[in-house]
């Protein structure tokens, strides 16, 4: 009867040990215990498969050469550091109601190790849509596929590589393909797409990365110009293609962008009716602005841009509008003509002001001076001002004392209070 | 002073001589002179804070982005709320224009008063005299009468402004009616010359007006609605000698102010419609724009290429054929993943194939691979065997024979 509890022991420490073992082998990177061998062993054979509770059929073969050409295999992680519950056979009862189901289950795997962009992604678009219950919304997998998950950043730089920019769209477009369709035809997507140009925006330039944003609300609406201006202002990156800096600085100069930066700043959830970036040169389909069809440099465009809002606008209304130029003599000579008269006019006019003052004061101070010097009482020299106006008026104001008096403000406002407040 | 005693003001128009005990006034010269009756003053003061609220409204949302300019803004509640505070004043200081218009004509048409606000050659004349008094070219200042030019300068000026911030306003209030009649570069040229004005107007208020009424010497008149005769002479010594002398404009006969009434009030009466209407159309004129702008875009945003989207992506027993058939692109990852176990942690039999070198080098029986050669290859005739531990498909092991035979290239 002694041995059960001894043998017990033993085995306990033992599986403990054992435990420990393998801890301490993953914690010196020594690999799991089990390796890819062991799963491919099985999962090797394309025929392998698994049928689903409402009877979809899910494959069960993993391409080694896929899996090893990923970021993942060829770090030389293994199957069972996501699928973790799986290192043993037979694998323990799994459970999924469709391939959406299985998918949801297993990407929770993803965060263990990438738990800052998992953070990420509970703040975006896809996450809310989830928890209103469209199980469409896109999570890591959905994107970053399984088991050919690709290298998307450069390792040293952090910076995206040039692959990785033609290869979002392609990726967005899995769920989004009728804007993938605009965004192709778009000056920005074309010469993705259709030229290699890594130096146009992507979804994500806009749109961010994991905490994708609604771009419906008017928070997204209010900071979309300081989006577009990101690469707009950006000089050596505008010389490169002839295009000018000034964009968002006239914007915000202008009625419509002064009310949406002020919005912004103050209160950036309202909605203003004035008109942000994509307003007038569109949102994914946006075009050369000297495009015949949609180009805001042809007229008829403009106004048609001009009409959705203002619908009574005539043909000469938007020329309101300095298209993004700063006012000079050729652009737009009234304008330009305007702030020339005032640069000029308010420094005379104040300038003319200024110095009549500056005469007057300084003219004063110094009688103000002399008098103290020669003793003259303020007082005295205001009663005399005053016995000497009862005489009548003075033929030289300036050669009378009493011009000190009316000189200093305090003065005056003392000479007033000596007054009884008779009622008109 | 302080024995001025009630009854002692004068009205310009009338000078009210008083037997009072001061020795002043027992020279039979009034004490307090009555310079801007009640309507005036009202009227004053109703546009001093119409022009104030202005000033500060305009000028926050003419540097509204301005750290400044911010500040008021959010104090104001967000530039819709400034916009309103600063057009609703708008509407106040234009009415109080209208006013003013209709309490001049009752001046000229009633009361035939001197127009002593007009700007004459004297003025300039006094403005030369004053510069050349501050040289110390002259021994004396100009001598004012009613209105000196430092007042006809502010008040023209003020009239000027007010017509010009009223057009200008118009336009930015109206731009599609105004770009009707007019290039539609007229309304930012409006915007400029509205700011432009503003910015003048402000700093000259600030510059000429606190100056010469607030600083040189704090004349209350504005508010009180009188000067004392000690004011008169250093401000308005030739219209104070006027009224000693009694150059003054007569009171007309109450008969003569009914019958010119009866000319005033009608001319009023239209001009005030008329005026009024268009204060009214200034503000409905036109709708400028809707009021909620249309979204950017309508498309439809879900719409996946496969019915349900591809989760896992899972790949094709052939997804694998697009990569480069080389020991790098494809075999070393083959064979990490089939023989490491044996042949490459451990090196079972002397054969490892964690390397291209290795694998030339080959183990204790010979090279495993010889580039060109599959029957020479150790590993080629081992997997053909079969049954080896870590057995490749035989369409892989037919895929390594045909790179063998090809040279079986590194890279």
């Amino acid at each position: 009867m002694r041995v059960w509890p001894s043998l017990f022991l033993t085995l306990l420490f033992a599986s403990l040990g054992l435990a420990l073992l393998r801890l301490e082998a993953q914690a010196q990177g020594d690999g799991p215990g089990v390796g890819n061998q062991t799963c491919l062993n099985c999962h090797s054979d394309p025929a392998l498969s698994f049928t689903l509770e409402n009877g979809d059929v899910l494959p069960l073969f993993i391409d080694a050469q896929v899996y090893n050409s990923s970021v993942h295999g060829a770090a030389g992680y293994a199957c069972v550091q996501c699928h973790t519950n799986l290192s043993d056979y037979p694998h323990p009862t799994f459970r999924a109601e469709d391939r959406r189901d299985l998918s949801v289950q297993l990407y929770a795997a993803c965060q263990r190790c990438h738990p800052g962009e998992y953070e990420l992604t509970l703040d975006s678009a896809h996450d809310r849509a989830r928890a209103q219950g469209i199980g469409e919304a896109a999570i890591c997998t959905d994107c970053h596929g399984a088991h050919n998950t690709r290298q998307l950043t450069d390792a040293q730089s952090g910076e995206l590589l040039p692959d990785s920019r033609t290869w979002i769209p392609q990726t967005c477009s899995q769920c989004h393909s009728v804007i993938y369709e605009k965004y192709l035809t778009s000056v920005h997507g074309s010469a993705l797409l259709g030229e290699g140009n890594t130096d146009v925006p992507t979804c994500i330039d806009c749109h961010g990365v994991h905490s994708i944003e609604d771009p419906r609300t008017s928070a997204f609406r209010l900071s979309s110009p300081t989006l577009c201006a990101d690469c707009h202002s950006d000089s050596e990156l505008m010389a490169k293609y002839g295009l000018s800096t000034d964009v968002l600085e006239t914007y915000v100069a202008d009625f419509h962008g002064t009310t949406v930066t002020l919005f912004e700043k103050l209160s950036p959830d309202a909605e203003t009716n004035k008109p942000v970036c994509f307003d007038c040169h569109g949102v994914h389909d946006i075009k050369r602005t000297d495009d015949p069809e949609k180009g805001l440099q042809v007229r008829e465009n403009l106004l048609a841009r001009c009409q959705i809002c203002h619908p009574d606008a005539t043909a000469s209304f938007p020329d309101a509008w300095l298209s993004h130029y700063v006012p000079s003599a050729e652009k737009h000579p009234i304008v330009f003509a305007v702030d020339t008269f005032y640069k000029f006019f308010i420094p005379l006019v104040l300038g003319g002001m200024g110095l009549l003052v500056v005469l007057d004061l300084s003219w004063r101070l110094r009688r103000r001076f002399v008098a103290r010097r020669n003793g003259h009482l303020l007082y005295e020299s205001h009663a005399r001002s005053a016995s000497t106006g009862a005489t009548g008026p003075t033929p030289t104001l300036s050669n009378d004392p009493g011009e000190d008096a009316n000189g200093d403000p305090s003065r005056g406002a003392h000479h007033r209070q000596e007054q009884s407040d008779p009622d008109e | 002073m302080a024995i001025l005693q009630e009854g002692l003001i004068i009205d310009r128009s009338s000078p009210i001589q008083m037997n009072s005990v001061t020795h002043e006034v027992k020279l039979g010269k009034p004490q307090i002179y009555r310079r801007f009756d009640r309507s005036q003053r009202i009227e004053h003061a109703l546009f001093l804070a119409a022009f104030t609220i202005l000033a500060i409204t305009g000028l926050a949302q003419k540097f509204a982005t301005s750290p400044g300019g911010e500040f008021l803004i959010r104090l104001m509640g967000g530039i819709e709320g400034t916009r309103i505070i600063h057009r609703a004043t708008a509407v106040v200081l234009m009415a109080i224009g209208i006013y003013h218009v209709l309490s001049l004509l009752y001046r000229v048409i009633v009361r035939r008063i001197s127009l002593s606000m007009l700007p004459v050659m004297e003025d300039l004349e006094h403005l030369f005299r004053d510069v050349f008094f501050y040289l110390g070219l002259r021994n004396s200042r100009a001598r004012y009468g009613r209105y000196s030019y430092v007042e006809k300068a502010e008040y023209w000026a003020l009239v000027w402004g007010t017509i010009i911030m009223a057009i200008t306003g118009f336009m930015m209030w109206n731009p599609i009616s105004s770009a009707r009649f007019l290039p539609g570069e007229a309304i930012p040229a409006a915007k400029a010359a509205h700011g432009g004005e503003a910015l003048l107007a402000a700093s000259a208020i600030i510059l000429w007006h606190f100056y010469h009424v607030h600083i040189r010497h704090l004349n209350l008149s504005m508010f009180t609605g009188r000067l004392t005769r000690q004011e008169m002479e250093h401000e308005h010594p030739a219209e104070l000698e006027d009224i000693d002398a009694g150059r003054v404009d007569p009171e007309p006969a109450p008969e003569v102010i009914r019958r010119r009434k009866a000319i005033y009030i009608p001319i009023a009466v239209v001009l005030s419609f008329v005026l009024g209407f268009g204060l009214f159309g200034f503000v409905t004129f036109e709708q400028t724009a809707i009021k909620t702008v249309p979204p950017g875009e309508s498309v439809t945003a879900y719409l996946p290429l496969t019915p349900t989207p591809g989760p896992t992506l899972l790949p094709s027993p052939t997804a694998g054929d697009s990569q480069e058939i080389s020991w790098a692109g494809r075999y070393e990852g083959l064979f990490r993943d089939r023989c490491s176990t044996c042949h490459g942690s451990t090196t079972v039999g002397g054969l490892s194939l964690a390397s291209y070198e290795q694998a030339l080098a080959g183990g204790n029986s010979g090279p495993a691979l010889v580039p060109g050669d599959p029957e020479a290859s150790l590993l080629v005739r081992v997997q053909a065997a079969g049954n080896h531990p870590g057995q490749l498909t035989p369409d892989e092991l037919e895929a390594v024979i045909t790179w063998i035979e090809a040279g079986a290239s590194e890279h």
